[in-house]
C-alpha cells in the first residue's frame, strides 16, 4: 500500500524513508530484535541529520529528556505508560516509537469500556474449533501475543478505559512475559524484543485506575502540554500541513500568523489568563489540547481551499474555533463571550478574527448572550 | 591575574609545589585531593580560607561536618563572615588529611580582617569556572562533567588530573580576564606571599589547594615586590572566630566561597559511596524507603528497574554512569509514576538531604553561644532544623522558661521562635513556631558583645532601646517586652523611659495611643512576674496625662488626626476600665466630659466621648439627646462638623443599634422629636453619618426600624391620627418641594 491510497498511512509507512536512512546509517550496538539503536530511535523521534545529509523530521517536540527515558524503558524491556491530558501526542508518540523500535506500530489493542479479553489474550476461530476441536490453527492470536511471539512492540490505546479485569490480564504477560494457553496445554514465550506501550488519559484517572500491582509494572512518563506558545506553534503548523498534503487540500500552507493566533488563544484560555498575565480568564470545559488546534488549523485549510480562496484567513479561523471552544452550549459560550469581548476586541490586529466570530454569532451560531 | 612581567622576571614555580584546582564542595575535587595528598606527601599543605582560622585547627578532631568556620570582628562582632565546609569539601579533605598525617596545614588566603565588615554587601562576580566548562560540554551538573571527562580520562594519576584542570582553567582565565576584579588579585597576591613563605620555611614538596580559578595566578611568581605593593593599606583589626555547626540546607546558599551548591544531599551521598561503588542502588535504595516511609508505594523490584533504566539513560547518552539528572528522572518514571509531588519529597530528603553537623564541648564559643547551649540542654529545648509548633503553657515552670527564651533571644536578633498570633489561646498559653537556623551563629556572634549570658545581654539590649526611645509607643513597646522577656531592670528602665517620653509628649493622642497595649500587659503582667502595680502606676500616669491634653488635642484639628483620636479614645476608654483603678477612671471621665462640653472640638471624638459617657451612665438619655440636637442644629458650626459628630456617636455600632434597644431608642426619640425643619437638615448628615455601615448593616437596621413601626402598629391597632397626619403633611411638603 502506498501512501496515496490510503487516508491515514502508519508511521513506518510514511516515514519508511527516514527509517531506512536510520537503520543504514546507524552503527551502535542494537538491543535484540530492535530495527535500529535507542540513540537512533530518539533522534527519529525528535529529529535531526544524518551523517548522509538525511534530513529527520521531528516528530515529537517536547523535552529529550521524556523522550530518553521513554526510549530507556523500552531498552530495558519494562513496559512504558505515556500519560497526559487528551491532545498531548500520547497515541502520537507511542505510534511512532512502535515503527522505529520494531517497524511495526499496528499491533494495537484500543482500550474501550467493551474491550474483551480476548482482545488482549487470544480467541477462537469458532468454526474451526467446532469442526476440528482446539488446535493451534483454530487460535486467533491477539495483537499482544503476536508482539509476543515475534518479539515486537504490542501498543495499548487509553489502557484506563479498560475494565479493571482486563487490564489485569497483562500482570502476568508483563511480568511473567509468558502467557499460557491452557486449552492447548501451551505456554507462549515472550521473545525478546517484546514489550508493551501503553497510553492512558489523565482526566480518565477515575474511571478505571489501575490496580497498584500492573501500576507498578510499568515506567509511567508523564506528557505534558507543550511548554511554550513557539513550540505550539511549531507542531500546529507542522502537523497541519502534513494534514494539508494527506488530505490533499488545494490550499497553500498555513500562514504562521494565523497558527499563532489559534495557538495562542488555545494556550490562553488553557492556562485562564492571557500572556501578558494581567487578564484573568474563565476556562472552557474542553482541554484544548494541540490535538484540536491542529484540528482547527486543518479544517480552516479545508474551508479556504474548497469554499474561499485558499489562503487561510480569520473567516475560515472562526468557525472551526468555536467549535473547539464552545464544548457545552451554556457556559462554554458565556466563557467565549467573555473573551471574544474582553480579550480578542482588545487587540487591535485582531480586528478581522473579532467581526467574523461576531458575524457567527449574530448568524445564530451560538446560543446568544448565554 | 598575576602583574604580567614584560622583560619576564616571573619565576616558575619550582617542581615540588603541586597546585590542586578544586571545585568548591565538589566530591570529584575532594577525592582528587585526598588522592594527591597520599601521592605527594607533602610537608606543607596550603588551603583556600583566611590565615586567622589557623588557630581553630587544633580543633578538628571534634568536629562533624557540615561546619563552618565563624570569623568576626573583635571590636564589632556583628561584621562576621563564614567558611562552611562539608564532609566531600576538598579542603576539609586536606585538613583531615593534614591533621591524621601531622602535616602543618594553613589558611593562605587573604586574611578575613581585610574583608570584614569592609563591603558588607560585595557584588561579587561568581563564576564557578568548572561549571562554565561543564556547561560549555554540554553538562547540566559541573560534578557529572568533573566525573565524566575528568576522572574517567585521565587515568588514575592526581597530579595528571591537577595539570589538566591548570591548563583548562589558563585558557578560561584569559577569556573571562574583565570578571577578574581587584579583590581577586589582592587575595592572589596574598597567596602567593604565602606560597613563597612556605617555599623558604620547607625543603620538601608543598601541596596547594585552591579554587581552580586562582591555579593560573599561581603557576608562576612575579618578583615580590609586586605583590607587597597590591597588599598595601589593607585593614588591619582583631579577628578572633569559632567553629559553628552547619547544614546543608544553608550549604546550598551562597556563602564565603561564592557561589553555594544546589544537591548536597547527592554530593554527600556520592562522596560516602565512592569507595564502595555502589552510588547508584543505594541512591534507589534509599529513595525507595523514603518512600515507604511516607507510606507510599515503592518495592524493591521497582528500586532494581529504576536503577537499570538509570543505567540505560546514561548509556543513552552516551555516559559512562548515571547522574543526578538520570536518577532523578529514573525515579520519577519508576518510582513516583511520573507524579512529580513523591519525586519533590525524593529531593527534599536525598537531594538537599537536610543534616545539622556538630561541633564538640572543647571548642571555644562566645560564653553566650555557650550560655543558649546550656539553656537548650536544661530545657530539652534542642534545636532542630524542621519547623515545629510548640504550645507553651506558662503556668508550667519549664514552658514558661522556655518562651521567655524565645522572647529573649528575639530581642537578641535570633528569632528562633515567631510567636504564632493566627490562633489566640488567652492568657495563659502560647503557640510559637520553632525552627533553628545555622545562621543564627552569626547573630550570636554580633549579640555576644552585649553580655555574656543570654540574660545579661537581652537585658542589656533592652535597657539601651529603652534609653533610645524618644516617643511614647516605641517606649511602650520596650516595656511589653521587657516584661514578656521577665527581665526586672529593663522593665524598670522602660518604665522610667515612658515617663521620660510621656512628659516630653505634646501629643494627647500619641499618650492614649500606647495604652491598649500597656492595659493587655498591666493585665497579664502577674504571669510573667512582674509586679503589676509598677506597670499599672505607669498606666496610671500615661492616663492622667493624655486625659489632661485630650481635649485641647480634639480642637481645630483635621479629619485625619481626627480619626486618629478617635481610635485613641476608643482604646483608652478599653484601657482605663480594664486597667485602671477607680480613681483614675473618674479623671478619664472627667476628660471625657469636658471634651463633650467644649464648643469646638472635632465631632469625631466628642461624638465618641458622648457616646461614651451615655454607656458608663454619666450622661442621660436626654442629655444626650440635646446634645445630638445641637450638634446638628448648631447654625454656627459646619455641616461636616454636625456629621462628625453623629458618625462619631454612631460609628462601628451597627450592629449594636439594631440590638441594644436603650441605644435605639435614644436616637429613635431623638429623631423623632425633631422638627419637621431640622429634620430635612439633619437627613443628608445622618445618611452620610452611616455611609459606613455595611450594606448587611444597613438591611439590618431597616429591618429594626420596620419592626419597631410593625410591632406598635399591631398592639395599638389603630392610627395615631394626630401622628399620622404630621407625617402625611410633612410628605406632602417634601413631594410639592420636589416638584415645584
Amino acid at each position: 500500500m502506498t501512501t496515496e491510497t490510503v487516508l491515514r498511512p502508519a508511521a513506518e509507512q510514511q516515514y519508511a524513508a527516514e527509517l531506512a536512512a536510520l537503520a543504514a546509517a546507524d552503527d551502535r550496538p542494537r538491543p535484540p530484535r530492535w530495527r535500529m539503536s535507542p540513540q537512533a530511535v530518539v533522534t527519529y523521534v525528535l529529529g535531526g541529520t544524518l551523517p548522509d545529509g538525511t534530513v529527520i523530521t521531528p516528530k515529537y517536540v517536547g523535552s529529550r529528556r521524556l523522550v530518553e527515558v521513554a526510549v530507556g524503558t523500552l531498552v530495558t524491556d519494562r513496559a512504558l505508560l505515556l500519560v497526559g491530558v487528551p491532545g498531548t501526542a500520547k497515541s502520537w508518540l507511542s505510534e511512532h516509537l512502535a515503527a522505529a523500535v520494531s517497524g511495526d506500530s499496528t499491533l494495537v489493542v484500543q482500550g474501550t469500556a467493551g474491550t474483551s479479553e480476548e482482545s488482549v489474550r487470544y480467541g477462537w476461530n469458532y468454526a474451526r474449533l467446532i469442526s476440528e476441536g482446539p488446535s493451534e490453527a483454530a487460535l486467533v492470536p491477539s495483537p499482544v501475543l503476536r508482539a509476543m511471539q515475534t518479539g515486537a512492540v504490542a501498543r495499548v490505546e487509553e489502557l484506563s478505559r479498560m475494565p479493571a479485569e482486563v487490564q489485569d490480564s497483562f500482570i502476568t504477560i508483563l511480568s511473567e512475559k509468558a502467557l499460557p494457553v491452557p486449552e492447548l496445554n501451551l505456554h507462549v514465550q515472550a521473545v525478546p524484543g517484546f514489550t508493551v506501550i501503553a497510553t492512558a488519559n489523565d482526566r480518565d484517572r477515575g474511571v478505571n485506575q489501575m490496580s497498584s500491582a500492573l501500576a507498578r509494572r510499568f515506567n509511567t512518563v508523564v506528557l505534558p502540554p507543550p511548554a511554550t506558545e513557539d513550540d505550539e506553534v511549531r507542531i500546529v503548523t507542522a502537523r497541519a500541513a502534513q494534514l494539508g498534503r494527506s488530505l490533499q487540500l488545494p490550499t497553500e500552507p498555513p500562514a504562521l500568523d494565523e497558527v499563532r493566533r489559534v495557538v495562542r488563544i488555545f494556550r490562553e484560555l488553557r492556562n485562564g489568563s492571557t500572556v501578558d498575565g494581567r487578564t484573568q480568564l474563565k476556562k472552557p470545559s474542553g482541554s484544548l489540547s494541540t490535538a484540536e488546534a491542529i484540528s482547527v488549523i486543518a479544517g480552516g485549510m479545508a474551508q479556504a481551499g474548497h469554499f474561499g480562496d485558499g489562503s487561510l484567513g480569520a473567516d475560515e479561523l472562526a468557525s472551526g474555533l468555536l467549535g473547539a471552544v464552545v464544548k457545552d452550549r451554556v457556559s462554554d459560550s458565556a466563557v467565549w463571550q467573555e473573551y471574544l469581548e474582553a480579550v480578542i476586541k482588545e487587540r487591535v490586529e485582531w480586528r478581522d478574527l473579532y467581526r467574523a466570530c461576531q458575524d457567527l454569532d449574530t448568524s445564530g451560531y451560538t446560543v446568544s448572550g448565554a | 591575574m598575576a602583574p604580567r612581567d614584560p622583560v619576564g622576571r616571573d619565576r616558575a614555580l619550582p617542581d615540588r609545589v603541586v597546585l590542586l584546582g578544586i571545585r568548591h564542595h565538589g566530591p570529584g575535587s575532594a577525592r582528587m585531593v585526598a588522592a594527591a595528598l597520599e601521592a605527594v606527601r607533602p610537608e606543607v599543605v596550603l588551603i583556600e580560607g583566611p590565615p586567622e582560622g589557623d588557630a581553630l585547627l587544633e580543633h578538628l578532631p571534634s568536629l562533624v561536618p557540615p561546619v563552618a568556620l565563624l570569623l568576626h570582628d573583635e571590636a564589632e562582632p556583628s561584621a562576621a563572615a563564614f567558611w562552611p565546609f562539608a564532609e566531600f569539601s576538598p579542603e576539609w579533605r586536606a585538613l583531615t588529611w593534614a591533621r591524621a598525617n601531622a602535616v602543618p596545614a594553613r589558611f593562605f588566603d587573604l586574611p578575613a580582617a581585610a574583608s570584614l565588615g569592609a563591603e558588607p554587601s560585595e557584588p561579587r562576580a561568581v563564576v564557578d569556572p568548572l561549571g562554565v566548562l561543564a556547561e560549555a560540554a554540554g553538562f547540566d551538573d559541573p560534578e557529572r562533567w568533573w566525573e565524566d571527562v575528568v576522572e574517567h580520562s585521565a587515568g588514575a594519576d592526581p597530579r595528571a588530573l591537577a595539570g589538566a584542570v591548570a591548563e583548562a582553567m589558563t585558557a578560561l582565565r584569559e577569556e573571562f580576564a574583565d570578571e577578574v576584579d581587584e579583590r581577586t588579585l589582592r587575595r592572589e597576591a596574598h597567596m602567593r606571599q604565602s606560597l613563597r613563605k612556605a617555599l623558604k620555611e620547607t625543603e620538601g614538596p608543598v601541596v596547594v589547594v585552591c579554587g581552580a580559578w586562582h591555579v593560573p595566578a599561581l603557576g608562576a611568581l612575579p618578583p615580590a615586590t609586586a605583590d607587597a605593593a597590591l597588599l598595601k593599606g589593607l585593614p588591619k583589626r582583631k579577628v578572633s572566630g569559632t567553629w559553628v555547626p552547619w547544614s546543608h540546607g544553608r550549604l546550598a546558599s551562597s556563602s564565603g566561597y561564592g557561589a553555594g551548591v544546589d544537591s548536597p544531599g547527592w554530593y554527600a551521598h556520592l562522596w560516602e559511596c565512592a569507595e564502595r561503588g555502589d552510588a547508584v542502588p543505594r541512591w534507589f535504595a534509599r529513595a525507595a524507603s523514603v518512600l515507604r516511609a511516607e507510606d507510599l508505594p515503592a518495592s524493591t523490584a521497582s528500586a532494581v528497574e529504576a536503577v537499570r533504566l538509570a543505567d540505560t539513560l546514561a548509556a543513552l547518552r552516551g555516559r559512562p554512569s548515571p547522574g543526578l539528572s538520570e536518577v532523578s528522572e529514573a525515579a520519577l518514571a519508576v518510582l513516583c509514576g511520573g507524579d512529580e509531588v513523591p519525586l519533590r519529597l525524593v529531593h527534599e530528603k536525598l537531594v538537599i538531604g537536610e543534616r545539622l553537623g556538630e561541633v564538640g564541648e572543647g571548642v571555644p564559643r562566645s560564653p553566650l553561644a555557650a550560655d543558649v547551649a546550656r539553656w537548650q540542654r536544661k530545657l530539652r529545648f534542642p534545636p532542630s532544623l524542621e519547623g515545629k509548633p510548640y504550645r507553651l503553657d506558662l503556668r508550667k515552670d519549664n514552658e514558661r522558661e522556655r518562651s521567655k527564651l524565645l522572647r529573649r533571644l528575639e530581642v537578641l536578633g535570633v528569632p528562633w521562635g515567631r510567636p504564632d498570633t493566627t490562633s489566640s489561646l488567652g492568657t495563659f498559653a502560647e503557640m510559637w513556631q520553632v525552627r533553628w537556623d545555622p545562621g543564627f551563629a552569626v547573630a550570636l556572634g554580633g549579640a555576644a558583645r552585649h553580655g555574656t549570658t543570654v540574660e545579661a545581654a537581652a537585658d542589656r539590649v533592652l535597657c539601651q532601646r529603652a534609653r533610645d526611645a524618644d516617643r511614647v509607643a516605641p517606649a511602650a513597646e520596650v516595656l511589653s517586652t521587657a516584661v514578656g522577656c521577665e527581665l526586672p531592670i529593663a522593665v524598670l528602665a522602660a518604665r522610667s523611659a515612658l515617663d521620660r517620653c510621656a512628659a516630653a509628649a505634646t501629643d494627647a493622642v500619641e499618650l492614649l495611643g500606647a495604652l491598649p497595649d500597656l492595659a493587655t500587659t498591666v493585665r497579664y503582667g502577674s504571669v510573667r512576674g512582674t509586679d503589676p502595680e509598677l506597670l499599672r502606676v505607669a498606666l496610671h500616669g500615661l492616663l492622667a496625662r493624655g486625659a489632661v491634653g485630650l481635649p485641647l488635642a480634639c480642637k481645630g484639628v483635621d479629619d485625619e488626626t481626627a480619626e486618629r483620636a478617635l481610635v485613641a479614645v476608643n482604646g483608652a476608654d478599653d484601657a482605663a476600665r480594664l486597667a485602671a483603678d477607680e480613681e483614675h477612671q473618674a479623671v478619664w471621665r472627667r476628660a471625657l466630659r469636658s471634651l463633650v462640653g467644649m464648643p469646638d472640638a472635632h465631632g469625631l471624638p466628642t461624638g465618641r466621648a458622648t457616646r461614651l459617657l451615655w454607656e458608663a451612665g454619666e450622661l442621660d438619655t436626654a442629655a444626650v439627646a440635646a446634645r445630638l440636637h445641637r450638634a446638628t442644629s448648631w447654625n454656627g458650626g459646619t455641616a461636616s462638623g454636625a456629621t462628625a459628630f453623629v458618625s462619631g456617636f454612631l460609628r462601628g455600632s451597627a450592629s449594636l443599634l439594631a440590638a441594644d434597644a436603650r441605644l435605639f431608642d435614644l436616637v429613635d426619640e431623638w429623631l423623632s422629636g425633631l422638627a419637621p425643619a431640622d429634620f430635612d437638615d439633619a437627613l443628608p448628615l445622618l445618611r452620610k453619618a452611616i455611609s459606613d455601615f455595611s450594606p448587611a448593616e444597613r438591611r439590618l437596621l431597616g429591618d429594626r426600624v420596620l419592626g419597631s413601626s410593625a410591632s406598635s402598629g399591631v398592639v395599638s391597632g389603630e392610627w395615631d391620627e394626630a401622628v399620622a397626619e404630621r407625617l402625611a403633611a410633612h410628605v406632602r411638603a417634601l413631594l410639592a418641594g420636589v416638584s415645584a
